[in-house]
Formats: C-alpha cells, structure tokens, sequence
C-alpha cells in the first residue's frame, strides 16, 4: 500500500546541535509504526516537525502523495493529523467533554451545547472502557486519567493518521490492554498509527513496522517487526559499535558510605528505599520514564518535604535534611537538575550569575559585598574546565548551545565543591562530543573523592560509567548490580529485573501525579 | 565539525551580537539622558523661568521623593511581583514620623527611624504574606493596601499633624545651591541600591529569584528570606518617601501616598527594568523618575492644561516600552541570525 | 437535605452569600434605617455603577490580564457623555449609544495594542490610563458638564414596581455576561485562553482575537459605568472613574476569581459588589467611623482568597485525584 505520511531526507537544527540528520519516516494506512530511539536521539524533534510545531530546514515532508508544510499546529490538525502530545495540554477547569471538543464547540445558534458535547465524550470514553462522567473538570483527574481524555480526544477527530508520543506513559496496564484493542481495531479499519515509546515490550506486542532514530539518523528504517527480537531494537537504538568515549578502566578508591538511604518512604509513593554511595563512587540509578527517579532525587535534597519514613544518612549519621539551603551548605549536596532549561539554569542571566550562584555567600566580602571580577575570577577556572565555549563570562546562558548550557549547569555545582552529587539525565539532548566530555568529568569527579548518584535513561551510558547500579521500578529499587561493564551481560540484566518486577505486579499500575 | 574559517566566522559574530546586546543596553540610559537633556533644553528655550533656581528647588524637591518612590517598587520588580501597598506602608510612616514628632515630642533622628522601621515592618508582614499563603502578591499587596491604610485611619482618627517642629519643616527648604537638600538623600539611596543589585550577594539573590524562582531554589538561594526582605525594603524606602513629603508639606496627611501607585510604576518601567523580574535597571530608574519630573514641570510652565500632562505621560510610557519591545526583537534576531 | 439545597450549598459563592445574608442581618439589628426604603435605595442604586465596574475587570481577569484603565475609560465616557447632552443637546438614546461606541472603541484600542506588540497588558492598560485621564481632564479642565436634562434623573429615579429601572442595566449586563461565557463560543474560548493559553492556542483559540474581543467589552461595560454614575451624580464629573481601581479588582477576586486567569464567577462577583456596598453603606449608619471601612476591605480580600486557597486544596484530595501510591 502506498505511504500515507512520508518524511524523507529531513534535517532540522537547532543552534549548536542537528537534532535530525536526514531521517526518513514511511506511515502506511492500516499500520501501527513505532518510532524508537533513546534520550536525544530525535523522536521529538520529528513529532514537533509532523505535527507542524517546527519546518524542517531541508528535506520534505508528504501527505497522501503531495509536498506538504505546515506553519503551525492549526494547519496540521486541519489536514487530518491527531496528536496526543507528550506533555498534557488540557484545560484544567473544563470538563472532559469540553477538552475533547474545544477545537470545535458544537453550537445551535451560537449557543454552545454542553449536553451534547457530554454525549459524544461519552462515546469515546466507552470505546476506551473509561467510567469517567464527561462533565468531571480535567484538574481533578490523575495524570494517567488526564492522558486518556487527551487519547480519546485525537480519536474522536476520527482522523485517518493518528501520532502517539510516549501515550502510556502514565497510565495502568489494564488500561494500556484497552487502549491497544482500540488502535488495532482502528489500524484494520485502515488508520496510520505512530507509536513513539521507549517500552520496547509494548512497541513489540502492538505494532507492525519500526523506524529507529539515533543521534538524528535513521538506525533504521521502516521494518518490519516480525521475527525482530527486543535486544535487536535495543541494539539498533544504542549502537555498540559507537561506544561515545572510550574511557578504560577506572581505578576506583571507594571511601565510606558518603550517602545513604535505608527504608525511605515518601510522600509521592516511594517505598522501601534501600542505596548507597560511596567516596569516590559512581552508583547509577536506572529506570524508565515514570519509575521515580527524579522525584527520589528531589526528595533527598530536600526540595519537597516528602520524606515520611525510613532514614537517610550522611557520612554515617542520620540527618534530616530541611532543604535545598541547607543541603547545600550544611552537607555539601549538589543536584544537577534534568530540566536544565526550566530549573537547572536562569536562561535570561550571564554565565558568570549562573555558575557562582551557588557560591556567591561563600566569595563575598564582609557585609555581603561581591564585585563582577571577584565573581568572575573565582568561576573561571571552572568554566575553562569544562570548557565552556563563550566568548565572555557575561554572555546570556538562554544563548548558548544545549550541550554548552549543560556544562553550566553542572559548573556551578564544581564550584560549589559538593562532596556528593546527583546528575540527573546530564547527558540528555547534548551532542555527542559535550557527551564524551561530561562522562570523562563524571569520572574525574569520583577520582577526586565525590560520591556520585548518576541518573539516566541511557543504557550504555549507564554501563559505561557507573560502578554499582541500582534498578528502579514504579518508585521502589527492584535491583542492585555490580557493573561488569559487559554490554549485554548489564542490559539484559537490568530490562530482565523491570520485566520481572512489572510481571510480579498483577494490581493494575495506579496513577502517579508526577511532582 | 567545522572547519578553522567557519569557527573564526562564528565566534566573530557571537562578539559583534555580544557588542550590539550592550550597546543597546547603554542605549537606553543614553537613550533616556539624551531625552532628557533635549527637553531641558527645550523648554529652557521655550520658558526661561525653568531654570530659575525657584523652579529647580520645587521641581528637585518633587523629585527626589518621587524616585524613592519609583525606587521602591523597583526593588520588588526584581522579584517579578509587585507592591500594591507602597502609598499605604508611606502614609503610615508619615503618621508615625507625625506623631513622633508632635505628640512625643521626640527627636527628629528618632522620628525618622520610627517612621524607616514602621515601612520595613508592614514591608515584612506583606512579605511573610506572600510567602506563608504562596498567593500572588498582587492579591496580597492588594488587600493590605487596604489594610494598611484602614489601620492608620482607625489609629489615628484621620487627625493631620501639622504642629511639626520647625527644624524638621525647615529640612523642606534644605538646600545645595538652587537643588533641593532631598536629593542628597535621593542620590544615597540610589548608591546604596546600585551596590545593592550590581554588588552584594543580597541583590543578585533577589534577581534569580525574580528570573526564575525555581531554578534559584534548586541552587541553594534562600527564596523565601529574600522575597521577605525584598518587601521589607521597599516598605523602607516608602517609608524614606514619607519622611520627605512630610517634611516638604511641614504637615503629616493621611491622604498622603494616595497618589503613589501609578507613578510609582512609571519610572522604573521607563528606565527598562522588566516587569517579569530578574532585571532591574537602578540608573534606569532614576532617570525615569528625571525624566517625568522634567516633563511634569516643562509642561506646568508653558501653562499645558495640567492635565494634558498625564496623557502626554501615557504615551511616553507606551513609546519607552514599545521602543523597549522593539529593541529586544532586534536583538533576538541578531543572535538568532548567529546560529 | 433537598438536591436543590445541597446543590446551593456547593456553589463556589455559596459563603459569600451566607457573608452577605449574616451583615445584613446584623446591620438591621444594628441601625434601625438600614432597611428604610431610603437607604436600600441608596445602596442599590450605589450598587448599579459599582457591579458595572466590576463586571469589566472581571472579564479581563477571565483570560488572565488586567485592565488598569477601567476607571479612565469610564470617566471618559462619562464626560463625553454629557458633554453630548450639555453642549449639543442630544437625546439620552444618541449620547448612550455614542457613549457606549465609544468605550468600546477604546477597548478595541487596548486589546490590540496588547495582543500585537506583544506588551503586556499591565503596562499598555497603566499607559492607557495616563492617556485616557489626560484625555478627560483636557477636555473638561477639570470643570464638570453641571447640565444634564431632567430626562436622565428622571430616568435614574423612576421604578418599575419596586425595582429602581436603573438597577436593570448591571442585571441584564451580569446576564449576558454570564450567558457569554458559559453558553458561546467567544466565551468559552477567553477562559479556555485563560486557563492553560499554549492548550488553547493548539486547539485553534486565537490568543489575540480573543484578547481584542475581551478587552472591547470591557471598555464597553467601563462606558456603561460610566454613564450611569453621571446619571446617579447629575452631573458629568471628571473625577468618575478615579477610585474605580481598587474596587474592580477587589469584587471579582472576593467572588471567587482567579487572577491568573480561566475561572470567575458572575455570581460571586455581584454578591461581593453587594458585600462591598454593604460595608460602605452599613458601617456609615451605625456610625463607626468610616475608617473602619478600608481595613475591613483589605481584611475581607484577604480573608476571601485564603479561604478559597485552602477549600481548593482540600478538593483536590479527592479519591480520583490520588498523587500517591497505594
């Protein structure tokens, strides 16, 4: 059958990174496609570009046989291409039914018929086998519920081609059960489905075809899934052969135990926490999006109050750690945030504000004085360290490239000489030699005496780095692994400790409102 | 990647946007010094009397309480909030510095500090507000502007004290030359706020957390304590204009302050710093403040329709912003054009 | 419990009702002329500029901006309203529909200087202010328009049974508010836009049509305001519209209105209009000082908006709404 939706030869860059590299993309009717890749590799950036967020800067994009360009979101919905985004973009106060139909209120002499919108949700709703009341606000639903009304909302444009980026995410098995008779029974009803997902289980149970992207290239393209087993994908999406550094063997001096978490419950679900990190450590946390990882982090620096149970202790001695502040100062804790953008950097400040920010009280003069070359001088170091290419120390970071904000990011916590450190997804959206430079800090860190929690959704950026690693799933640690650096010894064991712990629970997932 | 000409290209054009981004920013303190040497010179031209030293001493006096005003609000800007409660925190200083001084029958140093420490503690309660309830300032300084001045209006039965000592009345005719003594202290203030935001630690805590509050958290600034004495200092400094309008009128009012709000924005918004926070502009607004003094009292003296001068400051403050606007695409392009 | 009590009782305004309900009763208690027809027509009547001001800020705060020149607009429409009466003579209908053009007009100016400079409104509205009040004072010099014709007091005193006419414009105003947000399109759209602005701007929302829309009905109900205090005044006074400011923040924030936008409350916005008069008018007959009237004001903001805080926390540990893990 002739392609439905086809991308071919599509480059788009962003200042200092090409997220895609001349991918090609093949969307038949009456297939569901999957569109694999890790972290950075390009499934975003190709999303945004089908659904009209971004044009493409070379390469074409076609519809049905015929060039087209969208300009903007409108245009792509307008031409019959439904999208459940990523992140939710709902209405919080509206009801179910509104959100589903915002893009068009049916009206009767321009008066807007609630009842009717109600009715028509409730459609949908039933296809999915959801009990909501479609008059429910939006903003009193879990997240997993919330992805569920946006999923029956692409379905109800009752459109021929249907993208899903990560639409499992959030929600329940039992749920994810329905939801794919659904798509199955749209795919035969001739509908061209993407499926973009990191679950490669899910990605093998339900689709037909898989396109892979890695650092914006096609790893490959348009296959067929039959016969392909999990590890064949897994290895098409990491690529051994390009192993991004390689860094030999680390000679580890492991101190005590630096940091140490023993039964730690939380507030956001978190149970049973058991880990450790030496000096001189680098221990991994993996997990898959939604395991916990991130908000564990936040919780041990204390950025939520949220730690209800079990002990955390540093050094050996129990501590209740009050805050960022005081985690900071008090314990020399540092956390390298994964939303470098949104938290990890102030975008409209210089370089120099951002890396001494963590360190201003302790350059100051009596009286709390700081001059701009104090200031300067005393980051320098750390920013040529790292090799951070600005021109000046005063240079806006919001104009930097992705991998150069990220060496910011992490520069302030070098200056501010934390004795434990925390790197949450350092790695993600950098270019590959950024990459290869912060694994060889991360390194170097530990050599220095830093005990090091690394967290990252990168298999083999895992493996490569890490001593220790703990597995986690659904906000418990399911595993502990000595790191044996063999690639696929370490990634089979980790993907094996999550399919037995996703096998072992047989209550259906509950929704999680991700802090 | 790339090759040695194309990087020598690259960082060429990352230092001319650089040089272009500061150029542009001096441009507006040119900018506005620029304006308002043009008008001096103009209604100089136009009507002699401006420069009379008569004229200089009212049109200096008025002015530098109105930048401590301007001042005040600028200080919660940095914040990206707002201090709805400015004329209110003032006018209660003005009652304290009142009854101080004619009731007490304290000194005036005394009076003085009453009437700082009264700003900064109804500065700190906004704060503790704002930080104990997380609601938006706005809603806050909102309702204890009404608070505030209903308090003072209870306490004091609207009483105006105009027995005032006469040393404190004759401050209101302190002189440096033609210029009004007040400027000294306008001028302190804007010193002490300049090392504030360019060289303490206090000041750059302040403007992250207006930047983005977050990510300031997250690197150990402590949010909270700054948003309380940010609010703090600027009731400070209402409190500061207080004492200046007081001692210009020689009487304490309870109308006083009722005024403050709208002008209050206009100078520092003139002067370029931002609304949404984490910059803040200390030259900028001082200008601004000259800048609409200047406008006010030219426009007086060539007999406008007092009131023609307020809509003559409405598109000033719409022309600035739009040109502020217009500048910040220009630059956005430049470094967009970069890479 | 009946369904029709228990729906009552979770209405969002429903305590602000029971505020109104308990003043009053106590104000009767208080001072025997509260409940006079006199002073109840006093307050109503006060009532009628006060919901008009509000009704227009309302708006504003529903697709989460500010309209700092309510005040200006409505005194500058006030003056040229009777201007038109006093100087040309006009019949009242030709003035109104002038008057009311005209505020509109000035609403469409805002709503498209803030929706295609990309300014924010905060500040082109607080320049708008400058411009309209400047406007005002130019053309009056501060002299009011004293000669309004009898017509129009006429008209502001007559009843229709027991219900002052004037009363009728911020009822039918409140209502074809209320239906324009619940029941249009327009209106679902500005406090979609209000609500989550990127959500609707993928859903097809035009940020800036609905931005213009907004603003021009807000500049048309600050017209209204304006117009019928020259009607309450008798006179066309330049000061119309100075104080407005507070107040039209103060009343949809105590219905229940969130400021960064996508939820007000017509219903609750009129109930604190009428709290508001309330207090005005009430601790003036009981004859405590009036001073007292600010400071209950601020505390009853804050009051309304802690409480508001605390009832939407509560909601939402709701069994649907589990953050946790079991």
């Amino acid at each position: 059958m002739g392609a439905l939706l086809e991308v071919r030869q599509v480059t788009k860059i962003y200042p200092g990174v090409r997220a895609l590299n001349g991918v090609d993309l093949t969307l038949r009717a009456g297939e569901i496609h999957a569109l694999v890749g890790a972290n950075g590799a390009g499934k975003s950036s190709l999303v945004k570009m089908l659904t009209g967020v971004h044009g493409p800067d070379e390469g074409e994009m076609r519809l049905r046989g015929e060039i087209v360009r969208f300009s903007s979101p409108q245009e792509s919905l307008a031409a019959g291409i439904a999208v459940v985004h990523q992140e939710r973009n709902l209405i919080p106060r509206y009801s179910i039914a509104e959100n589903m139909f915002l893009d068009r209120l049916p009206t009767r002499h321009g008066v807007v018929q609630h009842a009717k919108m109600r009715e028509d949700a409730r459609r949908w709703l039933d296809m999915l086998e959801v009990s909501f009341d479609p008059a429910t606000p939006v903003q009193r639903l879990s997240v997993a519920h919330m992805q569920l009304v946006e999923i029956g909302r692409a379905l109800s444009l009752n459109s021929n081609i249907l993208l899903l980026d990560e639409p499992t995410a959030s929600i329940s098995e039992s749920d994810v059960d329905r939801l794919f008779k659904v798509l199955r029974r749209l795919r035969d009803q001739g509908a061209a489905i993407l499926f973009v997902s990191h679950k490669l289980e899910e990605v093998m149970a339900l689709c037909d075809r898989v396109t892979v992207l890695r650092d914006g290239k096609n790893a490959c393209n348009d296959r067929s899934l039959e016969g392909m087993k999990k590890v064949d994908i897994v290895t098409f999406m990491l690529g051994r052969e390009n192993a991004v550094s390689d860094l030999g063997v680390r000679s580890q001096r492991l101190g005590e135990r630096r940091l140490e978490l023993k039964s730690v419950t939380t507030e956001l679900g978190h149970r049973d926490i058991d880990l450790y990190v030496r000096a001189g450590e680098v221990v991994g946390l993996y997990g898959l999006v939604g395991a916990g990882r991130s908000e564990l982090a936040k919780a041990v620096i204390g950025s939520h109050r949220v730690i209800t149970g079990g002990e955390v202790l540093i050094d050996g001695k129990r501590t209740s750690i009050g805050g960022v502040l005081e985690a900071l100062r008090k314990w020399r804790i540092g956390y390298v945030s994964e939303d470098r953008k949104g938290e990890g950097l102030i975008l409209t400040h210089s370089v120099a504000r951002n890396t001494a920010i963590t360190i201003w009280h302790a350059i100051a003069g009596r009286v709390g004085l700081i001059s701009g070359q104090r200031e300067d001088s005393a980051i320098r170091p750390y920013v040529e360290r790292l090799d951070v290419k600005v021109t000046s120390l005063a240079q806006t970071v919001g104009n930097l490239s992705g991998g150069n904000q990220q060496k910011v990011s992490v520069a302030k916590w070098l200056a501010a000489d934390t004795r434990i450190l925390i790197m949450d997804e350092p790695t993600a959206g950098v270019d590959v030699r950024t990459k290869g430079y912060l694994h060889q800090l991360v390194w170097e860190l530990a050599d220095s005496g830093v005990a090091v929690l690394l967290i990252t959704s990168d298999l083999s950026e895992m493996i490569q780095l890490a001593d220790r690693i703990y597995v986690m799933n659904d906000y418990r640690v399911v595993e502990e692994l000595t790191n044996s650096r063999e690639y696929d010894l370490m990634s089979s064991s980790i993907m094996n400790a999550i399919q037995i712990d996703n096998d072992r629970v047989s209550v259906p997932k509950p929704a999680v409102a991700l802090a | 990647m790339s090759s040695v000409v194309e990087k020598e290209a690259a960082s060429a054009r990352a230092l001319r946007a650089a040089r272009l981004l500061s150029m542009i920013q001096t441009a507006n303190t040119g900018g506005l010094l620029f304006v308002i040497l043009l008008l001096i010179a103009t209604i100089s031209a136009i009507a002699p009397s401006f420069l009379s030293p008569f004229n200089l001493f009212a049109l200096t006096r008025n002015l530098a309480s109105d930048a401590i005003i301007g001042f005040a609000m600028m200080v919660v800007l940095a914040l990206g909030q707002m201090n709805l409660a400015l004329g209110a925190i003032g006018v209660c200083a003005v009652m304290v510095t009142g009854y101080t001084l004619e009731q007490l029958g304290l000194p005036i140093p005394v009076a003085v500090l009453a009437a700082l420490a009264t700003g900064g503690l109804l500065g700190m309660v906004n704060g503790l507000l704002i930080v104990g309830t997380g609601i938006n300032a706005f809603v806050i300084t909102l309702a204890t502007a009404s608070l505030f001045t209903g308090l003072m209006l209870i306490v004091t039965k609207a009483t105006t004290f105009h027995n005032l000592p006469p040393e404190f009345s004759a401050l209101g005719y302190s002189r440096v030359g033609p210029i009004s003594g007040f400027l000294v202290v306008t001028l302190f203030v804007c010193g002490a706020l300049f090392l504030l935001f360019n060289f303490s630690v206090l000041g750059r805590q302040i403007l992250a957390t207006g930047a983005n509050i977050v990510a300031a958290g997250l690197s150990g600034v402590p949010v909270n304590r700054v948003i309380i004495v940010a609010h703090a200092l600027s009731g400070v400094l209402a409190g500061v204009a207080g004492v200046l309008v007081t001692a210009h009128l020689a009487a304490a009012l309870p109308s006083i302050g009722e005024d403050w709000l709208l002008p209050s924005f206009l100078a520092p918004l003139l002067g370029g710093t931002l609304l949404a926070g984490g910059y803040v502009s200390v030259s900028g607004a001082l200008l601004g403040a000259i800048l609409v003094s200047v406008l006010q009292n030219g426009l007086v003296l060539f007999n406008v329709n007092g009131f023609r001068i307020q809509f003559f400051l409405g598109l000033a403050l719409l022309a600035a912003v739009g040109l502020d606007r217009w500048r910040t695409v220009l630059v956005q392009r430049a470094e967009k054009r970069l890479t | 419990m009946t369904n029709l009590s228990k729906r009552l009782i979770s209405q969002d305004w429903f305590p602000l009702l029971l505020v109104t309900l308990v003043g009053a009763l106590l104000l009767a208690i208080i001072s025997n002329s509260f409940l006079s027809a006199y002073n109840l027509f006093v307050m109503l009547r006060i009532l009628s500029v006060t919901s008009l001001v509000a009704l227009s800020q309302m708006l504003v705060i529903a697709i989460g901006q500010m309209n700092l020149a309510v005040g200006a607009i409505g005194g500058l429409i006030a003056i040229l309203f009777g201007g038109m009466l006093e100087v040309y003579g006009a019949p009242i209908w030709l003035a109104a529909a002038v008057g009311l053009l005209l505020g509109l007009a000035a609403g469409v100016l805002s709503g498209a200087l803030v929706a295609y400079t990309r300014i924010s409104g905060f500040i082109i509205t607080l320049a708008l202010l400058f411009v309209f009040t400047g406007l005002n004072l130019g053309i009056t010099l501060s002299i009011p328009f004293y000669k309004m014709p009898q017509a129009l007091k006429d008209l502001y005193d007559s009843y229709l049974g027991p219900i002052p006419s004037i009363l009728f414009i911020p009822v039918l105003a409140a209502g074809a508010v209320s239906g324009l947000l619940y029941y249009t399109r327009p209106g679902r759209h500005m406090l979609a836009m209000g609500g989550n602005p990127a959500a609707a701007e993928l859903a097809g929302i035009s940020l800036s049509r609905t931005t213009i829309f907004t603003h021009t009905l807000s500049g048309g109900l600050a017209a209204l305001a304006g117009m019928v205090a020259v009607a309450r005044l008798g006179t066309a006074e330049p000061t119309i519209g100075a104080d407005w400011l507070l107040p039209s923040f103060a009343a949809p924030v105590i219905g229940g209105a969130v400021l960064e936008g996508g939820y007000v409350s017509v219903t609750g916005t009129m109930i604190a209009v009428v709290i508001i008069v309330l207090i005005t008018n009430g601790l003036l007959l009981a004859r405590t000082d009036p001073f007292y009237v600010q400071f209950f004001l601020g505390a009853l903001i804050l009051a309304t908006v802690l409480f508001n805080r605390w009832r939407s926390s509560v909601n939402v540990a709701s069994p649907e709404t589990t953050s946790g893990r079991p």
